[in-house]
């Protein structure tokens, strides 16, 4: 499986005693982009970051392989990470206004993975980042350089971010709900120049969403994520437009539509982590659960293009 | 329905704020006109910095409008006296957009749903548990939630818990400030049709202001689209989804996120900041459409057809096949 850039095998992540990803499998071509699916407390950013090797904490226990090319973000030495993080992966927060140092201008954001992993001096990296912003459609990008993240608006702060992220030419790129803080017109706007861009580059993506239509649109693969397991993982136009888990079957039931007439939610909340149900996870809220649901943990099995893990299907 | 005295009219609305020292004037409203009959919902829908959260401020009188006319039932809102006063702020519920910032975190469920009633001698001391539980009923909560601080809940029982406090008082009239936003798909379908029952079930009036273009679709039966402190368009929402006429209606529509449509950029660029307005139409300098006489005319909200409301010189034509398919969700449980 060389051709594999982002490589998950039996993947556990817990804080304390408590499994926040639970036994997670996941595969990304190179050159594809892949959906993170689900609702809070999935787990899908917690992924997200395990992949980025930012969860290597004290508290933090890792089982199974977390393989970024060829590199195991598990079990690898820190410099190993270093040297893949910022360089061979960046990385886009949810919140740019948060992620963003108010005290930092532009420049000084740009520089910053350019000084370390690129080594370039001072009028480089300025050439550089004028260069960067104008590639993420930065009107004026030179007269920029020298603004606080405060002085731009929701969706220039993304583009800065994206610039950042992108500044030493990934081969992978996660981005992490990058447009839910944004109106849809930006969303459009951001979407597309994140597709481009990783296109232009030929990196892999991996997108956190919750907006399952949206996941139709940018995306390759979809895995849905359901209380630190993926459920259903395939191509994303099968996964969420022929949903065959019941998980999500109710994701796809409970999102809007124009001319929807009536949305039917799944019933009841995600359970706290600390006190998950043993068999299948979703057994307490799923239509079709029965005692062997509730027992067992549901294999994973092939259908068509998808994997699930159900008793029922 | 129509026939009965309006909830709200709102007649040539205009809320300037000083900026600059007082130098110039930031026109946050200009020249709104909306009516809201009992029974009725009417979404607020527009990007960040269109002013749908200002006209809502200015419907509640929270500020005063600088100009045109906030009339509430048969009086002027900004004429009200206290016992008048009263009587509106008990017709009138607002659902704060920051809905756990908006219960005091040191008071119970209970108390916080007690007060509104409490407060407008709604019920005898004795009844008020009894009221509290059926409220907790209304809204899907179990009743155990009465001993429950906001900190405990979470933040689909948090909006839960505000819904019912704005049905504490009995409105006539529920204003809620982007109260499904920020949830997830499941626990924000659960809400959408909490709300939408409520108010289809009980005479109740919505506001209901979102960006978002699909949740006011499901929640309202008439839609107003807001861009740099106008309306407009404003109509019938399947008519509306049908045939947008204005190119801004239209714009929002294809920037929604769609199964099995692709990703299109719709706009380009970003709203203008409403200090510095564009001469004319504000909605030139992104709209498709434009003409060279948008540049000199402010286009008003004009009366286009029975019951839609266009501020546009050169609106779409009127289309009348069907731009979506309905598409049915699969639930073949």
């Amino acid at each position: 499986m060389r051709n594999n850039l982002l490589s998950v095998e039996n993947f556990t992540l817990r804080r304390g005693a408590v499994a926040v990803l639970d036994d997670v499998s996941l595969h990304l071509p190179a050159g594809q982009t892949l959906a993170l699916i689900g609702e809070s407390g999935a787990g899908k950013s917690t992924l997200a970051f395990a992949a980025m090797g930012l969860l290597r904490q004290p508290g933090i226990g890792m089982q199974g392989r977390l393989m970024v090319g060829d590199t195991d973000v598990v079990s690898a030495p820190e410099k190993d990470i270093r040297a893949l993080r910022g360089q061979r992966m960046g990385l886009i927060f949810q919140d740019a206004s948060s992620a963003l140092n108010p005290c930092f201008t532009v420049l000084a954001h740009l520089s910053e993975p350019l000084r370390r992993h690129r080594k370039l001096g001072r009028a480089a990296c300025r050439e550089r980042a004028v260069a960067l912003l104008e590639s993420v459609g930065i009107a004026d990008p030179a007269g920029r350089l020298n603004a606080y993240p405060h002085e731009l608006s929701g969706g220039m702060q993304q583009r800065v971010m994206i610039a950042i992220a992108l500044a030493c030419e990934p081969e992978l790129l996660i981005a992490d709900e990058p447009t839910s803080a944004l109106d849809v017109t930006i969303q459009a706007q951001i979407m597309t120049l994140i597709l481009d861009r990783v296109r232009a580059l030929g990196a892999s993506a991996v997108f956190v969403l919750h907006d399952l239509a949206l996941a139709t649109q940018v995306a390759d693969r979809a895995a849905v994520m359901y209380a630190g397991q993926i459920v259903e993982e395939g191509p994303a136009a099968e996964v969420l437009n022929h949903p065959q888990h019941p998980y999500t079957r109710g994701l796809r039931a409970s999102a809007i539509e124009f001319g929807a007439t009536r949305l039917e939610p799944i019933a009841g909340v995600v359970p706290p982590l600390s006190a998950m149900p043993g068999g299948c996870r979703f057994a307490p809220r799923c239509p079709l659960a029965t005692s062997k649901c509730t027992e067992q943990r549901p294999p994973r099995v092939e259908r068509g293009a998808s994997t699930l893990a159900c008793w029922h299907v | 329905m129509n026939n009965a005295l309006p909830l709200f009219s709102l007649l040539d609305v205009e809320k300037s704020f000083p900026i600059d020292g007082g130098r110039r004037q930031l026109k946050a409203l200009d020249g709104i006109r909306l009516t809201l009959h009992p029974g009725e919902s009417v979404a607020l829908v527009g990007e960040s910095g269109s002013g749908k959260s200002t006209l809502v401020r200015v419907m509640l009188g929270l500020e005063p409008a600088t100009n045109g006319r906030v009339v509430v039932g048969a009086s002027d809102l900004g004429q009200l006296d206290g016992p008048q006063r009263r009587r509106f702020a008990r017709d009138v519920a607002y659902i704060y957009q920051d809905a756990r910032g908006s219960l005091n975190p040191r008071a119970t469920v209970a108390a916080l749903l007690a007060e509104p009633i409490r407060l407008h001698k709604l019920r005898d001391t004795r009844e008020i548990a009894g009221r509290v539980d059926e409220l907790l009923d209304q809204v899907g909560l179990p009743r155990a939630t009465r001993h429950r601080y906001p900190s405990e809940l979470s933040g689909g029982q948090v909006r839960r818990v505000a819904v019912a406090r704005a049905l504490a008082c009995e409105p006539k009239v529920i204003v809620a400030d982007e109260s499904v936003a920020g949830l997830d798909v499941s626990v924000q379908a659960q809400l959408l049709n909490l709300l939408r029952d409520l108010q289809a079930g009980s005479g109740l009036a919505l506001v209901f202001v979102t960006h978002d273009l699909g949740v006011a679709s499901y929640l309202c039966e008439r839609v107003a689209v807001m861009y740099l402190g106008r309306i407009v368009e404003m109509g019938p929402t399947a008519d509306i989804l049908q045939s947008p006429r204005h190119p801004y209606t239209q714009a929002l529509m294809k920037a929604f996120p769609r199964f099995g449509a692709p990703l299109t950029i719709s706009l380009q660029g970003e709203i203008p900041s409403p200090a510095d307005l564009p001469s004319g139409c504000r909605f030139r300098t992104r709209c498709a459409q434009v003409q060279a006489d948008c540049t000199s005319i402010d286009p008003a909200q004009t009366l286009l057809e029975p019951q839609r409301h266009v501020a546009c010189l050169h609106p779409l034509p009127a289309r009348t096949l069907q731009p979506f398919p309905t598409q049915t969700t699969t639930s073949e449980h």
